[in-house]
């Protein structure tokens, strides 16, 4: 089975959700990987052993739509694998529709089946259940696929990279990006955490979620929030788990005033370990952790903080 | 079992809840703190139109049935009785006026609602309670106008109204036969209002003395005939009795969903405390105190609207509905034990709603008597 | 600025879907069906652009008649028309399938009001199937220009422009008319409907059309579910309730670093 890979780029360099993809797409058959308008990216991917197509930047999605339709043309693959970034989530279902294939948001698992060829995991209904999908048409598949569902693949030496040459039809642009604005500067690594310390609704105002803060940062851990905590604008949506946010599965999960709908644990369920703090009993969240403790969260967390400042002293 | 309402209405119950959800329920608890009057709820409720259900369809009301009204008036209490209260009040000012006022009237006070205004009702006074003809406001005419002197009390909505119905002496002499009932409009000179009560409940409501300090308004203002004004007082209190009786229900029914859930995960002796037969079966109890507090409401609300006698029913429906959302309150503290005493948890505010349902809109002893007096006929 | 909304209702997803035992399929019964929220986003965001604007606002969904009472809730915020694509041909449509024929709907709307729409509006993706893939092809089927997660939008000279939320800020489209553009969450609430304007919603009656009416064909899934399963479920461990906070700290600490958590 014929199987690209999109590696997406973020400041010139290739995304590391994109990298995981290689071991997904090596479990279907052939391999190779298209990067757009950065070498550095494609010579990155190359070291992981895969040939890599490099066309020109992309000036915008509709300018990355045309590029990638061209070359997916050209190379006629089974399989469209991207990572499921807010940009791959529009160009996947963009170039499924253009080029007659069907489209599959947000895969957790990809396996090859002899029945159907391929056959994608993915969650719905806020993630309490999972779909099986097989595509049924002769046109590629694509599929976009969350970051952690694989494990980053081996450095096993150089693949090729082509340039390929492809031009941008002028009328190909539709909308015309006018500005691009980044508000979020912090580079928020949930998804590789070991320790992630997650604030909820309960921790009541922006002061108090201070408090999440500080204990994330006395265990060395990594900052995370519920929706409601994100659309109160406690902290930035960068740090969002849960069905719209991040996956994410550290060996350490500290709810703090976390209720636990399913639309945020599912983003959690991976974690080895779970410790939440409510005061409600009955939270949902009691019923996924490994030590659940009924409290305040402004009177629990000060003291955690002191308690495991002083066993790291 | 609740309330048998149409389709339509139904639909409507789902926006009331969503707002109660969203709008109520979790502001109401910092108000409850404060004793703050919760503008930004009545701002939201009144785009809703939840401020002008008693308005009837040809003032321009909405031309809800009241079976259906007393639906979604339930669902706001569950949220929070004060707020309920407070949007009940407008109800309460306006039965007098839809009582005995003439169109004009009518028409205006129906506007101001209408319009996001309020509207209070001031019968009670310092020494005129249960004994409402004990009062000893006057109204004294000078020509074209009436010159109201005297102290209101315990007045729902007064520091917010842009309407009184004032019920005054006429004639102190003759008794309830001398009590007439006026219109006076917010920022006529001489009406100022007392400070606002610091209350035990229901505290998104707010309640104050009102000081009449020769008041002059024109005889225009006047309700109904010279003389009628008790009359028409007791006919609005008939009237607004059935709706303090829907929102002790709808209190009572947060009683009872707070401590069904609360007992369902609350584990005691390796089992939920529901399982255990003295919880379960004082769940029972709550439950058909308050289905039946709620039929006595539809009772007396189909009799209304049948245009038949209604007043015993709509006593013993404030009476049996007050004193059962006491008790259902005092069972819920009681099933959360010291969680239920404790201000972190909601049912001790819901205590603390539930004591005035047995005391305001005539005490619960006023309502045995009119029950009783009903009852007895003439001896 | 006449704009065209496309809804879908979904299961409350205030209330977990899980497995039906006996069928292996999503359990839904007995949830009720409401607009999905990205919907009602959309509608609420079209709804300020007419009163700002002047123009008219469309709501059409794809559905058993039931869906009716959806799109009656939404006349009550502010809609003007809704229109209901009914049909047992257009049942289990895969996203591909559902942009082709809200394209015909599209159409069939415009030929009967003789006016075309300028913008076409869906929530960013539903509670249910979360694929946020329909925006995205209806775009390619009308080959309009395409933004999507849109938080703002405001006419401009030959069109409009669209903010819209990234991973990382946001970013400014301009297009010209029509085009497609999928909501997010705006800065502000959908509307509560009055209970006047709902009353009034509830008597409208909603045209619904069959594919014939529409000129809708169905066309092939590409997507076939070949069935369900649940995630690997959790099993509560232990629970914490003492009367000093500080014991319940050094509980949990203790317990933390006795699973080398910590």
């Amino acid at each position: 089975m014929k199987c690209l890979v999109y590696v997406e780029t973020h400041e010139g360099k290739a995304q590391g959700g994109s990298l995981e993809l290689l071991t997904a797409a090596a479990g279907l058959g052939e391999v190779k990987a298209v990067v757009l308008g950065s070498r550095e990216a494609a010579e990155q991917t190359a070291a992981y052993g895969v040939d890599v197509l490099l066309a020109g930047e992309a000036c915008c999605p509709d300018a990355a739509t045309a590029l990638l339709e061209h070359i997916i043309g050209e190379e006629k693959p089974q399989v469209v694998l991207m990572n499921a970034t807010l940009a791959a989530k529009d160009l996947a279902p963009r170039l499924a529709h253009r080029l007659g294939g069907g489209c599959v948001t947000d895969a957790v698992a990809v396996e090859a089946d002899e029945a159907h060829g391929v056959v994608f995991t993915r969650p719905a209904y806020g993630g309490t259940v999972l779909e099986r999908l097989a595509l049924t048409s002769a046109a590629p598949a694509f599929a976009t696929v969350r970051s952690g569902s694989f494990a980053k693949p081996e450095q096993t030496g150089n693949g090729a990279v082509t340039e390929v040459d492809v031009a941008v039809a002028e009328d190909a642009i539709r909308a015309r990006l006018v500005e691009t604005v980044t508000e979020i500067t912090e580079m928020v690594n949930l998804e590789g955490a070991d320790i992630v310390v997650c604030g909820g609704r309960g921790m009541g105002d922006a002061q108090g979620f201070k408090l999440v803060e500080e204990l994330a940062d006395v265990l060395g851990g990594v900052v995370g929030a519920t929706r409601p905590a994100i659309e109160e604008g406690w902290i930035s949506r960068a740090h969002q788990i849960g069905q719209s946010g991040k996956m994410v599965a550290p060996k350490l999960y500290i709810a703090c005033g976390v209720f636990g709908a399913m639309q945020h644990i599912s983003g959690a369920m991976a974690s080895k370990y779970i410790v939440a703090i409510n005061k409600d009993e009955a939270a949902s969240i009691f019923d996924v952790a490994d030590v659940g403790i009924v409290g305040d969260v402004h009177e629990i967390l000060p003291l955690m903080i002191e308690e495991i400042r002083k066993r790291k002293a | 079992m609740a309330y048998i309402i149409s389709e339509d209405a139904k639909e409507l119950l789902k926006d009331a809840k969503e707002f109660c959800q969203n709008e109520i329920v979790e502001q109401a608890k910092q108000y409850d703190i404060t004793g703050e009057w919760p503008r930004e709820i009545y701002e939201k409720a009144i785009e809703m139109q939840l401020h002008m259900m008693d308005i009837p369809e040809e003032y321009g009301g909405l031309g809800l049935s009241h079976i259906d009204q007393a639906a979604i008036v339930e669902q706001i209490a569950w949220a929070d009785a004060g707020v309920a209260v407070t949007l009940n009040g407008n109800g309460l000012a306006l039965k007098p006026v839809l009582v005995a006022g003439n169109e004009e009237q009518k028409q205006k006070c129906c506007d101001i609602i209408a319009n996001g205004g309020w509207g209070a009702f001031a019968l009670t006074e310092p020494d005129a309670g249960c004994d409402a003809a004990n009062g000893k406001t006057t109204a004294v005419r000078e020509g074209d106008e009436y010159v109201l002197n005297g102290r209101k009390c315990f007045i729902t909505n007064a520091s917010v109204a842009d309407f009184f119905v004032v019920t005054a002496m006429t004639n102190r002499t003759i008794g309830t036969h001398g009590m007439s009932a006026f219109l006076v409009y917010k920022g006529t000179p001489g009406l100022s209002v007392g400070r606002h009560e610091n209350k035990m409940g229901v505290r998104c409501s707010t309640t104050s003395d009102l000081v009449l300090d020769n008041v002059r308004i024109p005889v225009e203002n006047r309700l109904g005939e010279e003389g009628t004004g008790f009359a028409t007082a007791m006919k609005t209190l008939d009237l607004a009795r059935t709706w303090c009786a829907v929102i002790g229900v709808g209190l009572a029914q947060r009683c009872i969903d707070e401590a069904a859930a609360y007992s369902k995960q609350r584990v005691q002796f390796g089992k939920p405390i529901c399982r255990h037969q003295s919880i379960e079966f004082k769940l029972a109890d709550m439950e058909i105190r308050t289905e039946a507090s709620r039929q006595l409401c539809a009772h007396a609300i189909t009799l209304a609207d049948m245009g038949m006698p209604f007043s015993k029913e709509s006593a013993a429906a404030k009476c049996f509905s007050g004193d059962s959302v006491v008790q259902t309150a005092l069972d819920a503290v009681q099933i959360l034990g010291g969680y239920g005493y404790s201000r972190e948890y909601p049912v001790e505010k819901l205590l603390r709603d539930a004591k005035i349902f047995q005391i305001f809109e005539g005490t619960n002893e006023i309502q045995r008597m009119v029950v009783g007096r009903a009852v007895i006929g003439k001896l | 600025m006449n704009i065209f909304v496309c809804v879908k209702q979904v299961p409350d997803d205030y209330v977990e879907v899980h497995l039906n035992p006996t069928t292996g399929t999503p359990d839904v019964e007995g949830i009720d069906q409401v607009n999905n929220a990205f919907d009602t986003y959309a509608v609420e965001m079209a709804v300020r652009a007419v009163e700002a604007h002047g123009g008219s606002v469309t709501v059409a969904a794809i559905g058993p008649e039931k869906c009716q009472n959806g799109l009656k809730n939404l006349i009550a915020v502010g809609a003007n028309k809704a229109v209901l694509l009914s049909d047992p041909a257009l049942l289990d449509l895969d996203e591909a399938a559902t942009a082709s024929a809200l394209a015909s709907l599209i159409a069939k709307c415009e030929a009967d009001q003789g006016e075309s729409f300028d913008l076409i509006f869906c929530g960013k993706e539903s509670t249910d199937e979360i694929s946020a893939q329909v925006g995205a092809m209806l775009s390619e089927t009308l080959k309009a220009p395409f933004v999507s997660s849109v938080v703002e939008v405001e006419p401009v000279e030959g069109g409009v422009k669209a903010k819209q939320e990234t991973e990382s800020g946001y970013a400014v489209y301009e297009m010209a008319l029509p085009a497609v553009l999928t909501v997010a969450k705006p800065a502000y609430d959908p509307r509560y409907p009055t209970i006047k304007s709902k009353m009034a919603a509830r008597k409208a009656t909603i045209p619904m059309l069959t594919a014939a009416d529409a000129g809708a064909v169905k066309q092939d899934n590409r997507v076939t579910c070949l069935g369900y399963s649940e995630p690997a479920k959790r099993q509560a461990g232990v629970r914490i309730q003492e009367k000093e906070a500080a014991d319940a700290v050094a509980k949990a600490v203790a317990m933390m670093a006795e699973a080398k958590a910590i």
